[in-house]
């Protein structure tokens, strides 16, 4: 017999209220860590995502859906731009690296870029088997599109038209796997990489009619922006019918300095037909705007933690007060005030732990399948491994609301007059 | 065993002033105090059990000046060397009869002997409930178990507050039988306070308040 014992055995004596006091607990702990965890995510794959990439220069539009579709690789790009104009920019002094990529085809889901070697340098992304690319139709693929779509090296595929895997007019070019990147939880994962002239052999090989319906659909959603990119499409439609004109998606820059941010993106807004938009500062705005909701969430969990900490405490209050008698008994029996309170404060505490365990298990087990469920996911969000920091953290703050209620509950057992119990009560 | 010199008692609240005749007992006597209602029975046993402090005299019980000890030591000193029994039958809830017992032990720091409680349940006629919750007793059962729970420690001295006065003829007799050979067993100080004057023969030495 122990005072453990005891208080556990008084823990099942009212299984009802145990289980209330488990679950809601429970459930605010998994909001907590589940929302910090997501959170944490979240601004991993931000930053690691951004690369180094100081600047994205693609055609006029909404910049974050340039940001979005270059950097992220999430939305559609904003229309394409002269590979020419973007050499010009690309030789200022003040710019370090900048990469063109191009889009237009995925297969699978995976979007195909068509990119120089330097792109995998931006992420750190070592090859994990095969070569770089060397020329076109070739390509090294991401370490999540080798899995998923078990791709080796020497297979060849079809891509489809489009960013989106229903499309299902496909191009007749194969490509063929000469590479595959090691994994880096980051967006290059889900990416297949080949060079420019693929995407514009695969484009141009195409019967010009065709090409233009497609490139008119994929540009439909952005109105402010039609009128300008439908021009330029009928003039790279007219074009072509010489020569086809060397056309990219965005051009990725990093600055040599941060002087950079101060003059160019001002220039290439003001005299040129593209636009120049920064990630860090697109992302921070969309993170701002997330971050009311995921605050939302935080707020909710805390009320559902000081719900659960009334009924902890209503719980434990309920028992001192209905059985002052019994305990007023057992300090006849020879115990202390100290081991009246433990006996309570214990009860708390179980109810503390299992919650906890609990809710890790749920954590563990039903937030990657809620997000699996909704496609986040496969968009681009891993889910990253909550750090022990701030389960520690959150841990603590549950355990001091806890340790608040169990105080003010156990609080009658110090004023207790055991004489007057013992005969009031008779 | 246990004496007492000229003890008062004060209640602050209604102003109510108490003085108790002094008690002798030796070991293995036995006391019945009788008196009305409101007489301070209930105060005379808490004072005696040291659940109050008198506001003068002494309670020596054991050759330990009770009043004398810590907050602390008299919880100890009262879990190790008396037993109460009540009228109210209460035990733990959430414990079913053996753990009662056991949880008894524990508090009092005395060690738990399995055959000793075992003897004690077959004593007491409980012995085919021990694994039965509280609440699942009957009356009769409680009011042995209260007495099992006042007396499983080897007290040195039992008291019982009010044991029999809600009993029939029959079963008031058989508790006063028990408690007696409970005290008798364990060669403890056995002090009865009632109003209840059926069992005015059975002791050896009574004191009218």
């Amino acid at each position: 017999m122990s005072v453990w014992k005891i208080s556990f055995k008084n823990l099942l004596s009212k299984p009802f209220y145990s289980f209330l006091s488990v679950f809601t607990l429970a459930l605010s702990i998994v909001l907590l860590l589940g929302i910090q965890q997501i959170k944490a995510s979240f601004e991993y794959q931000m930053e690691n995502n951004l690369a180094g990439i100081d600047m994205v220069v693609g055609a006029k539009g909404s910049p974050l859906q340039l940001v979005l579709a270059s950097v992220l690789h999430l939305d559609n790009p904003t229309g394409n731009i002269s590979y020419h104009d973007a050499k010009k920019i690309g030789k200022n002094p003040l710019i370090k690296d900048a990469i063109p990529i191009s889009y237009g085809d995925n297969y699978k889901g995976f979007r195909i870029v068509g990119t120089t070697n330097d792109f995998r340098n931006l992420y750190e992304a070592d090859l994990e088997n095969g070569r770089d690319v060397e020329k076109a139709m070739e390509v090294v693929i991401g370490h999540s599109v080798a899995v998923t779509s078990n791709l080796n090296i020497g297979d060849t595929f079809l891509s489809s038209h489009g960013l989106v895997e229903a499309n299902i007019e496909t191009h007749n070019e194969e490509f063929t796997v000469v590479g595959i990147l090691k994994p880096i939880q980051k967006v290059i994962d889900r990416l297949i990489i080949c060079n420019l002239e693929s995407i514009w052999d695969v484009h141009n090989h195409d019967s010009q009619d065709h090409h233009e319906e497609e490139h008119h659909k994929e540009r439909n959603h952005d109105d402010l922006d039609e009128h300008d990119t439908h021009k330029n499409h009928k003039k790279e439609a007219l074009d072509t019918h010489e020569h086809y004109e060397e056309e990219i998606t965005s051009l990725l820059v990093s600055f040599r300095n941060p002087t950079g941010y101060l003059t160019l993106p001002r220039v290439i807004d003001k005299d040129t037909n593209m636009q120049a938009a920064l990630p860090k500062y697109e992302l921070d705005k969309l993170y701002e705007f997330l971050g009311g909701g995921f605050k939302m969430i935080a707020w909710i969990a805390y009320l559902i933690l000081i719900i659960s900490g009334l009924t902890i405490f209503i719980s434990l209050y309920k028992m001192v007060k209905e059985r002052a008698f019994d305990l007023a008994l057992l300090r006849t029996y020879g115990a202390s005030n100290l081991q009246l309170i433990k006996m309570v404060a214990y009860e708390g505490f179980a109810i503390v732990f299992f919650a906890f365990l609990f809710g890790l298990i749920l954590l563990k087990t039903v937030l990657p399948y809620l997000l699996s469920s909704t496609k986040i996911n496969s968009k681009g969000i891993m889910l990253q491994p909550l750090p022990i920091k701030d389960i520690f953290q959150k841990g603590i703050i549950v355990i001091v609301i806890i340790t608040i209620s169990i105080a003010i509950a156990v609080y009658p057992i110090m004023k207790m007059k055991i004489s007057n119990i013992l005969s009031n009560e008779k | 065993m246990i004496q007492t010199d000229k003890l008062l008692f004060q209640y602050k609240k209604t102003g109510y002033n108490f003085s108790f005749p002094d008690i002798q007992l030796k070991k293995q006597e036995d006391l019945l105090i009788l008196g009305k209602s409101g007489i301070g029975k209930t105060t005379l046993l808490h004072l005696l059990a040291g659940l109050l402090v008198p506001s003068g005299g002494k309670v020596n019980i054991d050759g330990v000046d009770i009043n004398a000890l810590s907050h602390s030591k008299l919880d100890a000193f009262r879990g190790q060397n008396i037993g109460l029994v009540f009228q109210k039958k209460h035990a733990i809830k959430s414990l079913n009869v053996l753990e009662n017992l056991k949880a008894r032990l524990f508090f009092s720091k005395k060690k738990s002997d399995d055959s000793e409680i075992e003897n004690l349940l077959k004593a007491l006629d409980l012995h085919t409930h021990k694994h039965n919750k509280i609440n699942t007793l009957s009356e009769g059962q409680l009011q042995r178990l209260s007495i099992a729970m006042g007396v499983v420690h080897n007290p040195k001295v039992i008291l019982a507050d009010e044991p029999t006065s809600s009993l029939d003829d029959e079963n008031c007799f058989n508790v006063i039988k028990l408690l007696q050979k409970q005290a008798n067993q364990t060669k403890a100080c056995l002090v009865v306070i009632t109003h209840d004057s059926r069992i005015k023969g059975f002791f050896q030495n009574t004191m009218e308040l």
